[in-house]
């Protein structure tokens, strides 16, 4: 009993990471029918630069939110800069290598220049675990879910009842359109990579204490991200949500239950079956235009 | 019919006084296709003019380029006094220069009042108020959008989405408002509800540039018209003459049956 206990909060901790990064997937496809494949690295960029900061003697929180701001605008120029050239035509697909491409440059020169042993984040949540229904668990871990549920309610209200989330769904529903009331398209869609890095580097700041800092921590968890977010639907943020909290708890169950190294197996095996399945993803609708 | 008629305006504004638009020479390609091959095209301040031609002739084109979904590939366009070739569209309507598309594409995911509230996106920061009251306007305009203000757009007919995309285009206060295949799909009923809204608008004192097939409906709300084909402008002139003109009732009036 106490193990299933466990494995739900770890599980929730983790797939509360998932979810926020397949978040960040679902506001850059909205936007522009396109995404940074490597978004992984955004993450990373969130946890690493907190570190670099606090290096600096900035106190944890400044030093978090300046690593959010600078992991969102350099999310933003690979949008204009590794996206935007490559996604003119209609089916474009140089974006998808151009992305993979600046990403792997990320990683590679912030191994040079952080080092490639991981960094502790010091954090006074992540200092001695408490006991939760017969479960041991850092207070950080448990940040995340409160933290997944203030972004998803946040990203809701943000496309409903602000001007500018407005202007997204009417770039997401139709480009031309959008245009022609007088919305400047990629002026949106640069400010929805940013948005969605903000994202991203957030949940890497909010893991960072618990799984240590490093150039490589992006890898897998972009992956996964971008996994629950097409197993979802790439296109309902609350489906990206469940998804990726219902993978997290899966893969701390099969971890507990057979071990480690099945987990990414079986847990990669189960998303290609409900994609056999579910080919629109578990809450995807076909995308209905009226031309 | 004559009901459409007898509102056209009376007093037709010479397009010679200061055109709010003008292009000249233009020229659009896809690749190698050429489809519009140097049209030279007028709105005067005040006028209500029609394009009117077959299908491919090159009018939707046409318009795109004026209102910069594309760029043109030659010639140029002036609008409200400067030189506008190759602007986005978003930054044309910030000039003034609103655009109706073919097809409606209204915002199918949002409500019909989010659907105008993003009509008027370039100037909601600074007139929040003009916003509102535009809007009372349009509904009074269109009481069809008023009954279903907070209903999806897609959920729509055909007609009322007609509907909301002018009353979308009229919330960016426009100089000039351009129309692409009002007719498109519409029942001839709401067609005669519709045009009559354009000749009242026009006689407020909106510039009309009206993209039709339905050459009958054309001719009978504008004050000039041109005759498209093949990507070229084949003759243009004032649209009741037009009407009586061989040429157009042969071609776009279907006198010989073909229509």
């Amino acid at each position: 009993m106490e193990a299933v206990t466990q494995y739900l909060l770890t599980g929730l901790s983790v797939g509360s990471v998932y979810a926020m990064v397949g978040l960040g997937f679902y506001v850059m496809w909205t936007a522009a029918k396109a995404v940074n494949f490597n978004f992984g690295d955004i993450f990373m960029l969130g946890a690493v630069l907190t570190v670099v900061a606090m290096d600096q003697g900035i106190p944890l929180l400044p030093a978090a939110v300046l690593a959010v701001v600078v992991a969102a605008i350099a999310a933003a120029a690979i949008e204009r800069g590794f996206v935007r050239p490559f996604n003119q035509e209609a089916n474009a697909i140089g974006w998808m290598l151009t992305t993979i491409a600046v990403g792997t440059m990320i990683e590679s020169a912030t191994t040079a220049l952080f080092g490639s042993n991981p960094r502790g984040l010091p954090s006074p949540l992540a200092e001695s675990p408490i006991r939760l229904g017969g479960a041991g668990i850092y207070p950080q871990e448990l940040l995340l879910p409160v933290a997944l549920v203030l972004v998803a309610v946040g990203l809701e209200l943000f496309y409903r009842r602000t001007m500018l989330g407005r202007a997204m769904r009417a770039v997401a529903w139709n480009r031309t359109a959008a245009g022609l009331v007088g919305i400047d398209a990629d002026r949106i869609t640069l400010i929805a990579f940013g948005l969605a890095g903000g994202l991203g580097a957030m949940a890497g700041v909010l893991i960072g204490p618990v799984v240590q800092a490093s150039s490589t921590m992006g890898g897998v968890i972009g992956l996964k991200g971008f996994m629950v977010a097409i197993i979802a639907g790439i296109a309902n943020a609350r489906g990206v949500v469940i998804a990726g909290v219902l993978y997290g708890v899966s893969e701390k169950f099969i971890e507990g239950y057979l071990s480690t190294a099945a987990r990414d197996a079986i847990g990669f095996t189960l998303m290609v079956l409900l994609l056999l399945l579910f080919p629109q993803g578990l809450f995807g609708r076909k995308e209905i235009k009226k031309v | 019919m004559n009901a459409i008629t007898d509102l056209a305006a009376a007093e037709q504004p010479s397009p010679a006084s200061a055109p709010i638009l003008s292009v000249n020479g233009l020229r659009v390609s896809y690749g190698r296709i050429e489809a519009v091959r140097g049209v030279d095209l007028a709105v005067g301040a005040g006028e209500f003019v029609g394009i009117i031609g077959s299908n491919g002739a090159g009018k939707t084109s046409l318009l795109r380029a004026v209102t910069g979904v594309l760029k043109p590939v030659g010639g140029s366009v002036r609008f409200d006094g400067a030189d506008t070739t190759g602007l986005k569209s978003h930054a044309m309507v910030a000039r003034g220069l609103a655009m109706v598309p073919e097809g409606r594409m209204v915002f199918a995911d949002q409500s019909v009042r989010d659907n105008l509230v993003l009509g008027a996106f370039s100037r909601i920061g600074q007139d929040r108020a003009g916003v509102e009251a535009d809007i009372a306007r349009m509904i009074g305009l269109f009481p069809r959008l008023g009954e279903r203000i907070d209903q999806q757009a897609g959920t729509l007919s055909g007609g009322e989405q007609q509907m909301l995309a002018i009353a979308r285009g009229l919330l960016s206060r426009p100089k000039l408002l351009v129309i692409d295949e009002l007719s498109l799909g519409l029942a001839p009923k709401i067609l005669d509800m519709l045009f009559p809204v354009l000749t009242q608008l026009n006689r407020e004192g909106l510039s009309i540039l009206l993209v039709e097939q339905m050459a009958s409906y054309a001719l009978a709300v504008t004050h000039r018209t041109y005759v498209m084909e093949n990507g070229r402008v084949l003759f243009d002139g004032e649209s009741k003459a037009l009407a009586g003109d061989d040429r157009v009732l042969d071609a776009y009036l279907g006198r010989r049956g073909k229509h």
